[in-house]
């Protein structure tokens, strides 16, 4: 092991250059794939202490299902439960702040973006927590209207104190509070609590005899008395009804989970590159060392040590690489954090903490940077074993492959592609997403039978384009009789260009989609939008009051609102949007993909009936037509699904639109979250501005933008978002260049004494530098064929992938083509240099002796 | 006892019309202590012969015996373990791994047979030491000479103490100075070292350097000569002409 070791780095540090170039390919997977399983839990994390800010010394926490409010009598249930010390309900709402809220000054980065507005009842509170309130202040009392108590470190950024008043945002406008007591400062994670009067809080947030937690202490601390007692709890309050921990928000956790495999896979797929540039730089190694091992074994290496020697290398190379790549990773992830920092806060209202790192991520990187670089040796390490003392020996001429492999690899790889066509036209999301790397593994399987007519085909463009000298029909030759390293080459390659064009396809086809759909669901004049799109639960809105000022507004021709509730069906958290059937399709509008329009809004008006969105039927299961049971505060109602459509801010979320007369009824809530409202015609917006903005100063929760702003906002932000994913491409493509690279040189080493030959025929070195060249052009060709080819599919899977939810046509990616065909072009060529030169400078003679 | 016995060794190439017949029932025996050179026309065979002394290779029929024991009936491992042990090889091309040094090289054969690295080191170093190489101990076989890389490969033969040297050709790739160097040194292999030395060369000058002459013609052996010392080179050379070389 020792020797093998001493061997293994002597041969590494050797080729400094290739062995830089090869690791390379190894760091970048382990990097996607560590950098992006830290950036998405740092979010969930940030996300996490701003949802879960409240804590304490509790035992057992109660929530409704949904996430939502449910009425506040619901904790009667709990008197005469054996095993309860105390109970206290409250209605606890994250308030989020406009920048500069508190400290008034745009300069200075804001300490407090947003609070928790908890409304207790004083008396239960203080059974189960001790407020430690420093003289002369005093605690809450029930019949406080308008105090609040707040901790020293929140009234420090407010530069308030005792006896003075803040305001906060409700539904009803700008609330004022006087402080009656402050608390020490806080040292949790998360938001800054301001504790008001359940009363209050009621009030604010638009939830009449509403709230949404019971914090419940045992007497018990004895485990099977706790769990006895958590089970009478959860029998009595039933299944709507979570008893444990606040878990609120599922539906964006399901959102960072799927971008967190989305990213995976991309991960994935870089280390399954980096396998085959690793595998075929071993081809090169052991073809090179032919005669060294052919030695070792004259010498009396088995071939065990053979096979170790080379694995050891593997292993070396696989431990570095993922070694770097773990710490680039990190960097890469810290940097995504900072980066992404700025657009989660003003999007979604999340502080990102620092960077998230679990010791399993750790492990399971480096286990499969090490597994894949390993594993891809292994073959190669096989073959070197085979190499009998006798090649150290006898001259090495190289092989000629030219088998027509038309058997079972060419069949099962058409198979594999008819299958993945299968899927496609299936429309099932997993067997979309099978499909896709099933078609990858055919064309893999299929390529050397297709090799060549493909090379014949190019080979006759390169030989018009090098008029009669021979040279194309000689590199097509070289090329083909080799079917199986050329195709592994060229998967490279063609796994590289096929990401790029799938991607181009995605984002093409992504961007039309978000374009038409903003234009239709936000192509309002003006927006009111909360400080967290989409995570409605977390934003305060305004009364009907707000709608209505608005609406008497001289030139305001019509104004339109969104509600939100959360929702439950069969334990599956659903956003519930109340829009108002009548004035909704004036200004906004839903993208129906499937019922017709007015027959929707209309029945939303007529009844209980829904219109869902695309992530609604494919997470629960059901179709248009289908009645499902929402568990709402006051129990399970009926709703019918009447038609299919979105909006963009709720694609990705499971939601439901209802009317907001139902909305009220079912599920008590008549706050307007988003507000849309358009203009007279002939009416310009700077007529009525300052209007707008006086009555919208009021609601300071609402962020005004014009229509148009916003859209231009939004895609201004996706085309940034896009920019770093090709560039992120192009570091992908660069392994693919490594790996051209190597099989060129094989092909040089191997046919040494044929350039001799054909230097000595009276062949000049620029002839012999174009006949690598030539080569070189021929491989890039196919690869690029293949990985068009592979990447049209990928990409179609992809979106008709999202499609499933997020319904969108598919456009061609003519410019992600027109990249890759340059790029792999260019890659051809670069990739030749160095073997030409080489091929060019050998000495006639010398290459004639050569065995 | 002899410590080489080959007995019928036959060996053949190819299949159907396009075989070749290398060897050709071939019988020979050879000494402990012997210097032995094998000679013949390109084709002859003679290199053959070698590879299947040193079980590199095996034969279509017919046995090699060393120290008694036949390799027909030994596995790959038991030919690579006795190849290690009793057995050393030099090549025409040296055959160096180019990432180690000269000592690192020298000691190969002994490293792989489990010997601690410092211990296989300090073994080789004493046999490059013995050979003028004492002061190039951590050269790269790019920093030395041909003659210098040859006698490293001789050393590498010795490190592991076995009873039989193999040479193909080893004077092939030299010139006449290092050439003469390495056939006298191989010469004191024997003489001064007590080892049995196999050496297959087409050059009569260095043939002379040898004990013992066995011609090999079309696969058979068709002379064999002890070898006087003075003027042995011109005799080999008549010899030579006359099996039509």
């Amino acid at each position: 092991m020792n020797f093998q070791l001493t061997l293994a780095w002597r041969y590494l540090t050797g080729r400094v250059l290739r062995t830089t170039l090869t690791t390379f390919a190894v760091i970048f997977g382990v990097l996607v794939i560590f950098g992006m399983n830290i950036v998405l839990p740092t979010m969930m994390e940030g996300f996490k202490a701003n949802m879960m800010a409240a804590g304490g010394v509790v035992d057992v926490t109660v929530t409704h299902v949904s996430g939502g409010g449910f009425p506040a009598e619901v904790a009667r249930k709990l008197d005469g439960i054996p095993g309860l010390s105390a109970y206290a309900v409250s209605l606890e709402r994250t308030v989020n702040l406009p920048p500069d809220f508190v400290d008034g000054d745009p300069a200075r980065p804001d300490r407090v973006s947003a609070v928790n507005l908890v409304g207790l009842d004083p008396e239960a509170a203080r059974s189960l927590q001790v407020y430690l309130i420093d003289e002369p202040g005093r605690f809450l009392q029930a019949n406080d209207t308008n105090a609040a108590v707040i901790s020293e470190s929140l009234a420090d950024a407010w530069g308030v104190g005792l006896g003075d008043t803040i305001s906060l945002p409700s539904v009803s406008g700008l609330t004022d509070l006087t402080i009656v007591g402050i608390l020490p400062p806080r040292t949790l994670p998360g938001n800054e609590e301001v504790l008001v009067p359940l009363a209050q809080s009621q009030a604010m947030t638009g939830q009449e005899g509403q709230i949404n937690t019971i914090r419940i202490a045992l007497t018990s601390v004895d485990e099977s008395a706790r769990a006895e007692a958590t089970a009478a709890i959860q029998s009595a309050l039933g299944s709507g009804y979570q008893v444990g921990a606040l878990d609120p928000g599922s539906e964006m956790f399901a959102s960072l989970k799927l971008g967190q495999a989305a990213f995976n896979m991309f991960g994935v797929l870089a280390l399954f590159m980096g396998g085959f540039i690793i595998f075929n730089t071993f081809r090169t190694v052991v073809a090179e060392r032919r005669r060294d091992i052919g030695m070792l074994r004259a010498l009396g290496a088995t071939r065990r040590t053979i096979t170790g020697a080379i694995l050891t290398e593997g292993l070396v190379q696989g431990v570095f690489g993922s070694l770097i790549g773990i710490v680039l990773g990190y960097l890469f992830g810290a940097f995504v954090v900072r980066l992404s920092a700025e657009p989660m806060k003003s999007f979604l209202n999340i502080n990102m903490g620092s960077p998230v790192v679990s010791p399993a991520l750790v492990v399971t990187s480096l286990l499969m940077g090490v597994g894949v670089t390993l594993l891809s040796t292994l073959l190669p390490a096989r073959s070197a074993s085979r190499v009998t003392p006798m090649d150290a020996l006898r001259p090495s001429l190289a092989e000629v492959e030219y088998k027509r492999r038309a058997g079972a690899s060419f069949i099962s790889g058409v198979v594999m592609i008819g299958i993945a066509l299968l899927g496609l036209v299936s429309g099932n999301m997993g067997l979309i997403a099978l499909g896709g790397l099933l078609f990858l593994g055919g064309l893999i399987l299929a390529a050397p039978m297709l090799l060549r007519p493909i090379a014949w085909a190019f080979g006759r463009l390169l030989a018009w384009f090098y008029a009669r000298q021979g040279i194309a029909d000689l590199a097509q030759g070289n090329l083909t009789r080799q079917p199986g390293r050329v195709t592994v080459t060229a998967s490279a390659t063609l796994i590289g260009l096929a990401i790029i064009v799938a991607l181009g396809g995605m984002t093409t086809s992504l961007t039309g989609m978000m374009d038409d759909i903003l234009h239709k669901t936000l192509g309002s004049d003006y927006l009111f939008i909360p400080p967290s799109v989409a995570v409605w639960n977390s934003d305060l809105g305004a009364s009907p009051d707000f709608a209505a000022r608005l609406g008497e507004v001289e030139g305001v021709e019509a104004v339109a609102s969104l509600r939100f509730a959360a929702g439950a069906i069969n334990g599956q958290a659903v956003s519930v949007l109340g829009l108002d059937p009548q004035t909704f399709p004036q200004v906004a509008g839903l993208d129906f993909t499937e019922g017709d329009e007015a027959e929707a809004y209309a029945a939303l008006a007529s009844g209980r009936n829904m219109i869902v969105n695309g992530a609604f039927l494919a997470t629960l299961g059901v179709k248009v037509g289908d009645t499902v049971e929402v568990t709402t505060p006051e129990g399970p109602r009926s709703y019918t699904i009447v038609a299919e459509a979105v909006d963009l801010l709720n694609a990705k979320v499971v939601t439901a639109y209802i009317s907001q007369a139902n909305l009220a009824a079912d599920f008590g809530r008549t706050d307007d979250v988003f507000i849309m409202l358009n203009l007279k015609p002939g009416v310009a917006l700077e007529d009525v501005e300052a209007q707008i903005k006086a009555i919208a100063a009021d609601y300071p929760q609402f962020t005004v933008m014009a229509g148009k702003k916003y859209i231009d906002d939004m895609m201004q932000y996706m085309n940034a978002v896009w920019a770093v994913m090709f560039l992120l491409l192009i570091f992908l493509a660069i392994p693919s260049l490594i790996a051209m690279m190597n099989t060129l040189a094989i092909n040089v080493i191997e046919r040494t004494r044929e350039i001799g030959m054909v230097r000595a025929v009276g062949a000049t070195r620029k002839q012999v530098r174009r006949l690598v060249v030539a080569e070189a052009l021929l491989l890039a060709a196919v690869g690029t064929a293949f990985g068009i080819l592979a990447g049209l599919y990928l990409g179609y899977v992809i979106v008709a992938g999202i499609g499933v939810m997020f319904p969108m046509t598919y456009e061609f990616p003519l410019a992600g083509v027109l990249a890759a065909i340059a790029v792999g072009l260019l890659f051809g060529a670069l990739a030749a240099v160095i073997p030409a030169r080489q091929a060019a400078r050998l000495q006639v003679v010398e290459a004639l002796r050569y065995e | 006892m002899s410590l080489i016995q080959t007995e019928n060794l036959t060996k053949i190439y190819g299949a159907g019309e396009a075989a070749v017949t290398a060897l050709d029932h071939v019988n020979i025996a050879v000494n402990e202590g012997e210097f032995v050179a094998v000679m013949g026309p390109s084709g002859c065979g003679k290199s053959t012969l070698l590879h299947l002394i040193g079980g590199l290779d095996r034969p279509n029929e017919g046995n090699v015996r060393i120290e008694g024991v036949a390799l027909a009936e030994m596995d790959d491992d038991a030919l690579t373990k006795l190849r290690r042990q009793k057995i050393g090889f030099v090549f025409q091309f040296f055959n160096l791994i180019p990432v180690l040094t000269a000592v690192e090289n020298a000691a190969l054969p002994v490293t792989l047979d489990g010997v601690k690295p410092s211990e296989a080191k300090k073994r080789a170093a004493e046999w490059l030491t013995r050979f003028g190489l004492g002061d190039r101990l951590a050269a790269r076989p790019d920093q030395l000479s041909g003659g210098q890389q040859q006698r490293v490969a001789v050393a590498r033969a010795l490190v592991s103490e076995p009873a039989l040297i193999l040479a193909d050709e080893p004077t092939g790739n030299l010139d006449t100075r290092s050439g003469d160097e390495i056939a006298s040194l191989l010469r004191d292999v024997t003489k001064k070292y007590g080892r049995t030395v196999v050496m297959v060369t087409h050059d009569p000058r260095i043939a002379a350097y040898a004990d013992r002459i066995i011609f090999l013609k079309d696969g058979k052996v068709v002379d064999e000569t002890n070898l006087e010392r003075k003027g042995a080179a011109d005799q080999i050379a008549s010899k030579m002409k006359e099996i039509g070389d």
